[in-house]
């Protein structure tokens, strides 16, 4: 039995983020892997050690705010869950807050919980619109799509980036780097969401989570037609325009 | 400078006969050209109103809101002006006056109904001031375009604030018409310190609790609390209390209850003060009884005979893509836009409400005008037709986003083999009319609903009621 856990539904789910954990749990019942889905918000208990896909989406700045003290006293258990190699998920919002600080127009900083080696700053123009990014998984090649809005821009350290940006800004608009990925933890900008129509990230996500427990070799194939022309018509979309 | 004023107006209905002629559906153009000939145009024409202005915002319900005002209004023997309908920005409320105006600018109105978008509504409310500001609701719309809803709220908030300085104002003020049942919405009486009436559902009109993750208010907009709900009509709206300070859903001074679903439309009984009486809705969906019940209130502060105001109300057919209603090869066919997560669950759930076999059409466009971020419909509850599915013939997808929106249908547990994909409009429309069910169902979102009008009127019929359709302008 696979545990996925929507950490924070209430709050953090602000562009259609539970698609994510929807694409996750079918793409495993359509398999027959059994799936359960635990909901966890402000003060509820939770043991990372029995989570196997962990989600963070993205809030607005009112949201993200309210929950800063609760996710900050589970920093030291989520830690050492990603250590241990948890499969994690973290969009927008929830990638900012697992980086070291967000620096405000202000020029405030307000820490992160600083698990991952990364920090935002706020910038001048919102980002905003399609993106495709090209990233390496299990050392095949993938194109991904999706949507991107923040006016934060993330600069990474000691951690590789998810991808590069074929159309759109990605995590700052300068370096043509998107995401983030350390160990098991993906961090991203593209919401849209990210997994529905992006079914080589979802099942390399839940062959991670299954590894984990120790269950190797090959998912069971999907009809995934569908899901393979949408993404195919935005990457048309973005690359014809970008030349 | 009254020869400038004549010439911006002058302008105006020159480019709205050369747009007509062009076959552009620009409404809001005259009122940008007028502007930029002469800015204060709007302000001039704005305070011609003999009676006064209405100004109706909010995130759903803005058209039919002020449409349905309109049709109280001037079934009560007053002169109106109206701006069509979706040119709700700063432009295309100037574009109404201008069409309204003699070239000599005069405006010849008792009232003026405006519907404003929230994000335009600082603009407007600078330069034409209201004496009635009607508050619909807030949801999560259009977030590319906007930013967050708090921001949003926020913008209609400070306006409404900055009113109190004003001027212009002191003399009559400005009286405000807000939702009970929205929490997002009461709060504005307190925090804007103008005069309110609420109207609201009684706990006996319907109780509904699913679309929780679309429901927007979560917290006292006052000291951040959760809020405790007795029950929901929809998304965030419903019975509320804060259980860390004073703020609960206000006593409704108009309140409707017994509400009763028809095929032509919903009956309901509507209680003000003084009285009560029965009100025909002649357009079905659950949302419309706030929207006819947020013009009757209205309609109340404007000292219109609550009789009278219910007997116009009965003439009232929706504009394009609201429940219009169409019939092809004598069945029942019909329209309705969808925009944001709120409204598509409401949408959904009045097609489950009408028995019998459907066939059901969604178009989805990704166009400025729609929303360039598709991923609200993610937040729609359409998890609700896995156990549905079997009142369906069929799924067809279509619009620029047609292979995403069938994606979604997929994750929330259709089969596949109900699932359509048709980019091309004119074909997946006629593959839904020509489907197996006895009721056929369109949604749009903004951009598609013309294209997809005009290839309904060429295969289908329309509707009876929308013979006595009142035109958006005039």
């Amino acid at each position: 039995m696979l545990t996925v856990c929507h950490l924070y539904p209430d709050l953090l789910n602000l562009y259609g983020d539970r698609g994510n954990v929807m694409a996750f749990v079918r793409r495993c019942r359509w398999r027959n892997i059994p799936v359960q889905v635990k909901e966890v918000n402000i003060g509820e208990t939770l043991d990372f050690a029995e989570v196997d896909f962990l989600f963070l989406g993205g809030g607005s700045d009112r949201e993200q705010t309210l929950l800063n003290k609760d996710l900050t006293s589970r920093t030291a258990g989520l830690r050492e869950a990603i250590e241990d190699g948890l499969v994690l998920l973290a969009i927008c919002g929830g990638y900012q807050m697992l980086g070291r600080y967000y620096r405000t127009h202000e020029g405030e900083e307000i820490p992160g919980l600083g698990i991952l080696d990364l920090y935002t700053e706020a910038g001048a123009r919102r980002l905003i619109g399609n993106v495709a990014v090209e990233m390496l998984l299990d050392n095949i090649t993938v194109k991904v799509t999706g949507f991107e809005n923040h006016s934060g821009q993330t600069f990474l350290g000691d951690v590789s980036p998810l991808g590069k940006v074929l159309a759109g800004f990605g995590n700052n608009g300068r370096d043509k780097q998107e995401g983030a990925r350390y160990k098991n933890v993906f961090c991203s900008y593209l919401h849209g969401p990210l997994l529905p129509k992006n079914t080589v990230l979802a099942d390399y996500l839940i062959t991670l989570a299954m590894r984990r427990r120790g269950i190797s070799g090959d998912l069971q194939p999907l009809e995934d037609a569908l899901e393979e022309r949408a993404n195919a018509v935005m990457l048309e979309r973005l690359l014809k325009n970008t030349g | 400078m009254g020869l400038r004023l004549s010439i911006a107006i002058m302008a105006g209905k020159v480019t709205a006969i050369v747009s007509r002629i062009m076959g552009w559906k620009g409404s809001s153009l005259p009122g940008l050209v007028a502007r930029k000939i002469y800015p204060r145009v709007l302000e001039e024409l704005g305070k011609q109103p003999r009676l006064g202005v209405v100004i109706v915002t909010g995130t759903n319900g803005k058209t039919t809101t002020n449409n349905m005002l309109a049709c109280m209004v001037s079934g009560s023997g007053y002169k109106i002006l109206l701006n069509s309908e979706g040119a709700n920005l700063i432009t295309g409320v100037t574009a109404g006056f201008i069409k309204a105006a003699s070239i000599k600018g005069k405006t010849n109105c008792d009232y003026a109904l405006l519907e404003v978008d929230e994000a335009s509504f600082p603009r407007v409310v600078n330069e034409v001031m209201p004496k009635v500001v009607i508050v619909t609701n807030f949801f999560r719309d259009q977030l590319d375009r906007y930013g967050e809803l708090d921001t949003t709220i926020s913008f209609v908030q400070k306006s409404l604030n900055g009113l109190m300085g004003n001027k212009k104002v002191t003399d009559q003020g400005v009286q405000l018409v807000l939702n009970a049942d929205d929490p997002l919405v009461a709060q504005f009486q307190r925090k804007t310190g103008w005069p309110a009436v609420y109207y609201g559902l009684s706990g006996s009109g319907r109780v509904f609790s699913a679309g929780s993750y679309s429901r927007e208010a979560k917290f006292c907009p006052f000291c951040g609390e959760a809020l405790i709900y007795a029950y929901y009509h929809y998304s965030q709206l419903g019975l509320y209390n804060c259980p860390g300070c004073s703020y609960r859903r206000p006593d409704p001074d108009v309140e409707v209850s017994h509400l009763q679903s028809l095929p032509d439309g919903t009956d309901c009984l509507v209680r003000y003060s003084g009285g009560s009486t029965m009100l025909h809705i002649p357009t079905g969906g659950f949302y419309n009884v706030y929207n006819a019940l947020a013009a009757f209130t209205a309609g109340q502060l404007l000292k219109l005979d609550p009789a009278q105001a219910a007997a116009a109300l009965r003439q009232f057919s929706p504009a394009i893509g609201r429940m219009e209603r169409f019939s092809y090869r004598g069945k029942p066919v019909m329209l309705n836009l969808v925009k944001n997560p709120t409204g598509f669950n409401e949408s959904l759930s009045a097609v489950l409400s009408v028995p019998g076999q459907k066939d059901l059409f969604i178009a989805i466009n990704d166009n400025d005008a729609d929303g360039r971020d598709i991923s609200w419909l993610w937040d729609v509850d359409f998890e609700i037709l896995e156990d549905n599915h079997q009142s369906f013939g069929s799924f067809i997808c279509s619009g620029q986003r047609a292979e995403e929106m069938a994606v979604r249908l997929k994750y929330a547990g259709v089969p596949g083999e109900k699932i359509f994909v048709a980019g091309d409009l004119g074909q997946a429309i006629s593959r839904v009319l020509e489907g197996q069910g006895s009721f056929v169902y369109l949604l749009s979102t903004y951009t598609a609903l013309w294209p997809v009008q005009k290839i309904l009127l060429n295969q289908a019929e329309k509707g009876e009621l929308d013979a006595h359709r009142m035109s958006s302008v005039s």
